[in-house]
């Protein structure tokens, strides 16, 4: 199209007019609260590691606001309760999007919540950290606005047979998981990644986490040679029944898996304290302490920052460090690059690394599980000290 | 290896039979399989360790607490769930009320309680290994439960006021029996065994909001095979069950016992449709 009088006038007049429209609106969201929602299972079944997470968004967003906030605009956390329910996580995601119009949003904390808001978040592209640890629920392609601050179970895995085969140097293996879904999906793949990796597995199981007495899988494991219990369960009912089982049955083998092993609510189950010995749960090296009792140093830099601010003695160290570390990505984002989706999204995936609390977070456009496998270590599952614990015997 | 599926087989099997005579004691004076019998085991455990270990109570207060505590929720279920649809029984309208309240107890212990499992005091600190007393109380204590029935159905006239209501409840109120008031006591009856079933078990099975549905389930399984309204076939299927099922724990182990226990299950119930000790009986038409 030839370029005329009438066509330059016109065009121009178009531009001014629309930026005239948009002006008012950019000037609004400078001075408007940068807002992030918070999916939280607060109340209702698994609300404690929610309750956990929360004390460290709090913190993080007191922190920043009595910084002046992020670019002038205070950071706003939109919590909503979901109470680990699926349906309710939709909704609360739904009137995020298109009600309060987030610019991020943290949580949920639980992969079922997860697996059902993920695709809606990707759909609206909207910026999302979450700690859920199903494989799946990361996929840069599908969804690539997802970036998980957490170890992946395939991670957890890694970490655990690593332990295994290279610290207690066993080959005999007995992996045992619960009847749920993540159950026999977690027990699956560890059987075939010990297999892959040379170890023989002996004996595998998914037994029914409310199963009284866990003596005839015990008897069985051990009546095939076992060399040590691989446990993938979040029971922890489940999980004190096969220690005491072993304790009654005078069996010194190791169990080793998953973090639910190191739970304090173990603890009132046991028909013996020493029943918990050599018992090596997941854990995080920024959690753990070592033989002299002392934590890295940046851990106990957090330590320090949130004394008599925040209560880290009822709660797991990990989900109050990773609550904080998500509201300052989310506000190192803002400040760093933009407060649209595209530039949050974009200056994630340019991290490398993001030093927090928790951990090391290195993102790309094509991974987005930023937890580092090499900071997943195992803890003794029974020496929780403020939610932290002691590395597994091992560990330089 | 054989002591231990005895031992916890029988254990196991007496927790089943206690909550099958939940089920039958229940029906007999409503016609009403009411599915609040497992959750009323499921409360036995979590009132027993609330009032013995959180609220210190000595075992025995303890005991009848959670008995009294069982039994308003007898009452409840009578009031709430059999009563309103007692007119219209032959629309099966109380397999969705009594599920509904069972549901909600449930959920109202997982809020009120906690989703994880929790402790159960050690009530005698007897025995160690299979001659822990965590086994043997509930074969005790369905024993005794079975005993006082056959007492109270056999030698008392409350009992025999039961088995009437329970016969022909028509021909019951038109003797001058106050059937309403029978089955309302007939309901917290069931609760109290119910809530034994739990204490007794506390130990085994731990104080759990998942429970009720375990026992909802397993509990139901030697009704059927014993026929209903058969306390004495309840407790054989009960113990046949838990025997069978610890069997077949240590024998195939895992999910493969569940499937083990309901093929079982279903192939009984294909040979003999009325239970084995139920009977037949003529419809008019």
């Amino acid at each position: 199209m030839p370029l005329s009088r009438r066509n330059f006038v016109l065009g121009t007049t178009s531009i001014l007019g629309a930026s005239a429209i948009g002006a008012p609106r950019f000037a609004r969201a400078a001075s408007e609260p940068l807002r992030i929602g918070w999916l939280a299972a607060l109340t209702g079944p698994s609300s404690a590691p929610g309750v956990g997470f929360d004390r460290g968004v709090k913190f993080a967003a007191e922190t920043l606001n009595a910084a002046g906030g992020v670019k002038g605009r205070k950071i706003e956390i939109i919590t909503r309760d979901t109470q680990g329910d699926p349906t309710k996580a939709v909704n609360a995601t739904q009137e995020m999007i298109n009600s309060i119009k987030v610019d991020a949003i943290w949580g949920p904390t639980n992969s079922g919540e997860s697996l059902a808001v993920t695709p809606i978040m990707a759909r609206a592209r909207m910026p999302n950290i979450h700690p859920c640890v199903i494989d799946s629920l990361i996929d840069p392609k599908k969804f690539p606005n997802a970036f998980r601050i957490a170890p992946s179970n395939e991670q957890w895995d890694d970490a655990t047979r690593e332990y295994c085969l290279k610290v207690l140097k066993v080959k005999k293996i007995a992996v045992i998981g619960d009847t749920t879904g993540y159950g026999v999906s977690a027990l699956k793949a560890s059987v075939a990644n010990f297999k892959r990796d040379g170890a023989e597995v002996v004996y595998s199981n998914n037994i029914d986490a409310t199963q009284p007495d866990m003596t005839p899988d015990m008897t069985r494991a051990r009546n095939a040679g076992a060399e040590v219990i691989v446990i993938w369960s979040v029971s922890t009912g489940m999980e004190a029944r096969l220690f005491n089982a072993r304790g009654e049955m005078g069996w010194d083998v190791n169990f080793a898996g998953h973090p639910s092993m190191a739970s304090g609510e173990i603890r009132g189950l046991l028909t013996k304290p020493q029943n918990w010995d050599k018992v090596y749960a997941v854990g995080y090296r920024s959690c753990s302490y070592d033989a002299s009792g002392k934590l890295p140093a940046r851990s106990q830099e957090f330590v320090d920052k949130v004394q008599g601010k925040v209560n880290l003695d009822d709660t797991l160290f990990w989900w109050v460090t990773a609550g904080y570390d998500a509201v300052q990505m989310v506000a190192k984002a803002v400040q760093e690059s933009g407060a649209s989706s595209k530039e949050i999204i974009a200056y994630w995936n340019t991290l490398n690394p993001y030093p927090g609390y928790f951990g090391d977070y290195k993102y790309s456009p094509e991974q987005h599980n930023g937890y580092p496998t090499s900071d997943v270590v195992m803890s003794a599952a029974n020496s929780a000290k403020h939610g932290t614990f002691a590395l597994a015997p091992g560990y330089a | 290896m054989f002591g231990s599926i005895i031992v916890s087989g029988l254990a196991m099997g007496a927790i089943y039979a206690l909550i099958g005579i939940t089920y039958n004691t229940m029906f007999a004076t409503s016609r009403v399989m009411s599915f609040t019998a497992g959750q009323l085991g499921m409360l036995g455990g979590v009132l027993g360790s609330l009032f013995i270990l959180k609220l210190g109570l000595p075992p025995w207060l303890g005991f009848i607490a959670t008995l009294a505590g069982c039994a308003v929720m007898g009452v409840v279920t009578e009031l709430v769930a059999v009563r309103p649809v007692l007119k219209s029984l032959d629309q099966h309208l109380y397999v969705l009320s009594t599920l509904a309240l069972a549901l909600m107890v449930q959920q109202v212990t997982a809020i009120g309680w906690g989703t994880e499992p929790q402790p159960f005091p050690r009530l005698f600190g007897l025995g160690s290994g299979i001659t822990d007393e965590k086994f043997w109380l509930p074969v005790i204590a369905c024993a005794l439960v079975v005993l006082g029935l056959e007492y109270l159905y056999r030698r008392t006239l409350v009992g025999m006021a039961f088995l009437a209501v329970a016969e022909d409840n028509f021909a019951a109120r038109a003797l001058g029996l106050p059937e309403r008031r029978l089955r309302v006591w007939s309901y917290v009856l069931a609760a109290v065994i119910g809530g034994i079933a739990g204490f007794a078990s506390g130990q085994l099975m731990l104080a759990f909001f998942a429970n009720g549905t375990l026992l909802n389930f397993y509990g139901f399984v030697p009704v059927a095979l014993g026929g209903l309204g058969n306390n004495r076939g309840a407790l054989v299927g009960g113990l046949a069950l838990g025997l069978f099922q610890q069997a077949a724990n240590f024998t195939v182990g895992g999910v493969f016992a569940s499937i083990a226990v309901f093929v079982l299950f279903i192939v009984v119930l294909l040979a003999v449709p009325q239970g084995l000790f139920g009977s037949s009986t003529a419809r008019r038409v």
